[in-house]
């Protein structure tokens, strides 16, 4: 078996040089679905990270008896339960963020890349290891949800963080708070990414 | 495919030396003058009417919304080819022929600013993302009218058409087909033949848009089973409440001569690129198109909808094109 | 990583093949997470219940006694309730949730009610205040839309939505375009006609329905 990355070499592949959004491709839903507001970004990104780093850690604690077979849902029902949690608090304490988000904080329990976390790191690697690549996929995620979100939500409302930035006489691109704008925002911003990293 | 066949032909007489034969499929007889400068010209000129009839119309709106939309299509052209690394190729006229249509298919009144992302948004993401020339799967002008269309809906929607306090006398009046839509009015026939209504820069004038459409087609630049097809569809369509004597004969009309029908089916359904192969398919893309500019005026929220049938049809028709592949002689 | 580790070479029995053996592990997590889960809904359950319901509430002042009146705390002090009322109109039910608002000294204030209806795009929730004898409009507030951005969601601009203040809810009210003139007529939100009607169609059918029922109701506290 190949020798498995330290917790550093896991923290740090999460945040650029693996990505999940800009690399992998996974968990795209939520990018392209919420990042019209940097609010209901940064908010997805807090609840991901929670869930991630929960759903890691209690993975990592309990490998060892995990059977093959029935790992899957093990995981799955690690994940939904953390989401339900993070989805009653957001209901409790921040409540109209959450009714902004409607379903997307439920569907993170079929999130593809945390399940993909628990599967690649947390179920071989011990506790700490898998925290600290949970927190850094996380951060990665938080990035590539702020980077579009920050593109969509400027040239769509004038506005960064619900405070205005662009003069009052911009026009507003409707099309970019719109579902067309997240596909076009992610897949130019994704060209980008792949057209720098081609060029190094 | 001939230059497919000249590939394997290398490959497989690669280590015998031998005269190289060209193999390749039926025709073998090429009309060489039949170049996408030639039709890109042809559809400029066939344009001339409908540009010549805005400006008459419209004066320096039309005259602005031209020079914004050529001008951005040519810069942006300009840009994007450079950045994928190709040669510049403003020479094949296309991005000309893009900006006079996008500009052509604008309000009037639209600002600066929708006209030029329009036209930055039709050659970039419309036609240079997909490969350039040819690989597009939308009319990339179409592509750029709904970006701005839907992106600022308060400058560019049925509302935005009317404008008072100019010397323009159409502006001061609601468009033929906004009139219907809200108030159930229809627009006197001469007025939308000669094309004295409000309406986007190309579009009001039927006359023109069938003069310069019949010369494409003459010229075969533009297939005539779409336009035909289109109309036709509509005409159907159109004279099924007509028959039941709610209009007594106008509705027919108001929806051939009014909207942007006529431009739409002659010069942006024709778009050799996103249209299909076989005259068939043509006829089917014809068909659907037709059918949907009606069920748009009739049931959407918009008064007018070829923009959106004809980049609807141009999304169905590589499947138009599965079906309808010709079969040789004798198969089944 | 399916077949790797310790778990091939485990020997296969009977007993350990049992399924319900073999799902321990499910069980028992399923068991501490429920457990968990269960306490996280009985603190936090409360909270959420009274944010929806706060949601309604928190605008009440604002639509009864008006914007700048909203704002001020002292105002505030509004006593309210919530009134289920079920109308019955040509043999179809229909049930309302009306807000009966107080002031501090027991005089009614006015009725607020949350209705919802078909929009443009998709449904469209919003708040009706009516002063006590149902005959006034005092506010309105849309809590919820998906009309198109730009357009038809210029329904919740104050603007707009100012215009229903003050109206009699004699006759129904009526949408125009470019200007509205008489006392029941409603400016359209320019290119946005069908959101326009949306709205007010909804304001006319809850009016139509609650407007004796909240008159009676009126009358009674009176007496």
């Amino acid at each position: 078996m190949a020798e498995q990355p330290t917790a550093l070499e896991r923290f740090v592949q999460g945040i650029l040089p693996e990505n999940p959004v800009y690399r992998q491709l996974i968990g795209l839903c939520p990018i392209l679905a919420i990042t019209n507001s940097m609010q209901a970004a940064v908010t997805m990104a807090v609840a991901v990270t929670f869930v991630l780093v929960c759903a890691n850690a209690v993975i990592s604690l309990i490998r060892p008896l995990l059977k093959p077979h029935l790992r899957i849902v093990i995981f799955t029902l690690t994940i939904a339960t953390f989401v339900t949690i993070a989805d009653r608090v957001l209901a409790a304490y921040l409540y109209q963020m959450s009714k902004t988000l409607g379903p997307y904080i439920p569907l993170i329990i079929v999130n593809c890349l945390i399940i993909c976390r628990c599967e690649v790191c947390a179920s071989k690697q011990p506790v700490f290891t898998a925290v600290s690549d949970a927190v850094g996929q996380s951060i990665g995620y938080g990035l590539a949800l702020a980077s579009i979100a920050c593109v969509r939500e400027v040239l769509g409302t004038g506005m960064f963080f619900g405070m205005r930035v662009m003069p009052a006489a911009w026009p507003d691109w409707s099309v970019m708070v719109l579902p067309p704008g997240g596909f076009i925002v992610f897949g130019l911003l994704l060209g980008t990414a792949n057209w720098i990293s081609n060029r190094r | 495919m001939i230059k497919a066949a000249e590939r394997q032909q290398t490959v497989t007489t690669k280590d015998i030396p031998s005269p190289e034969i060209h193999v390749a499929p039926s025709p073998h007889l090429g009309n060489t003058h039949f170049s996408t400068r030639r039709m890109m010209i042809d559809v400029l000129i066939a344009l001339v009417p409908a540009m010549g009839m805005a400006l008459y119309l419209f004066r320096e709106y039309a005259l602005r919304q031209l020079l914004i939309g050529i001008g951005a299509c040519l810069v942006s052209e300009l840009i994007f080819v450079r950045l994928r690394g190709t040669n510049v190729s403003l020479k094949d006229c296309s991005a000309a022929v893009t900006g006079v249509i996008l500009a052509l298919s604008m309000p009037p009144t639209a600002p600066w600013y929708a006209t030029a992302i329009a036209a930055v948004v039709a050659i970039g993401l419309g036609k240079i993302l997909f490969g350039g020339l040819g690989m597009n799967i939308f009319n990339p002008a179409m592509v750029g009218r709904a970006f701005v269309m839907i992106s600022f809906a308060g400058v560019m929607g049925a509302g935005a058409y009317e404008a008072t306090g100019t010397l323009v006398d159409a502006l001061s009046q609601a468009t033929p087909m906004n009139a219907f839509k809200q108030a159930g009015v229809l627009a006197p026939v001469p007025q939308l033949f000669w094309g004295l209504t409000n309406g986007s820069l190309g579009e009001t004038s039927a006359v023109a848009c069938l003069l310069g459409g019949i010369y494409l087609c003459v010229r075969r630049t533009a297939s005539w089973e779409i336009p035909v097809a289109m109309i036709a569809t509509v005409i159907v369509i159109a004279s099924i409440p007509d028959m039941a004597g709610y209009h007594g004969g106008r509705l027919i009309m108001h929806h051939v001569l009014g909207g942007a029908l006529l431009f739409g089916a002659f010069f942006i359904a024709t778009d050799p690129v996103g249209s299909p192969l076989t005259p068939k398919g043509k006829t089917i893309f014809g068909i659907g198109a037709g059918a949907l500019v009606m069920l748009l005026r009739l049931y959407s929220g918009y008064p007018e909808g070829v923009m959106f049938a004809v980049l609807l049809m141009n999304a169905v028709t590589p499947l138009i094109n599965r079906w309808t592949i010709p079969r040789t002689m004798g198969e089944y | 990583m399916v077949e790797q580790g310790d778990n091939t070479t485990r020997k296969k029995n009977g007993f350990r093949n049992n399924y319900i053996v073999q799902a321990w592990l499910g069980i028992v997590l399923a068991l501490v997470f429920g457990i968990a889960l269960s306490t996280v809904q009985a603190v936090l359950g409360p909270v959420i219940a009274t944010n929806k319901i706060n949601e309604t509430k928190e605008k009440v002042p604002e639509l009864l006694l008006g914007r700048d009146a909203g704002q001020d705390t002292e105002d505030r002090q509004l006593q309210i309730t919530i009134l289920p009322m079920t109308v019955a109109k040509s043999g179809i039910q229909k049930s309302y949730n009306v807000f009966e608002a107080k002031y501090a000294d027991g005089t009614l204030a006015g009725w607020v009610t949350k209705v919802d209806g078909q929009g443009y795009a998709d449904r469209i929730e919003l708040l009706l205040g009516l002063n006590p004898s149902a005959e006034e409009i005092t506010g309105l507030y849309i809590l919820d839309q998906k009309e198109t951005p730009g357009l038809g969601n210029k329904i919740v601009e104050e603007r707009w939505r100012d215009q229903f203040t003050l109206k009699k809810t004699q006759g129904s009210l009526r949408v125009v375009k470019g200007g509205a003139k008489e006392k029941d007529e409603i400016d359209s939100v320019s290119g946005a006609t069908i959101s326009s009607n949306s709205v007010v169609d909804i304001i006319n059918k809850t009016v139509a329905d609650l407007k004796q029922p909240l008159a009676v109701a009126a009358r009674k506290q009176k007496d």
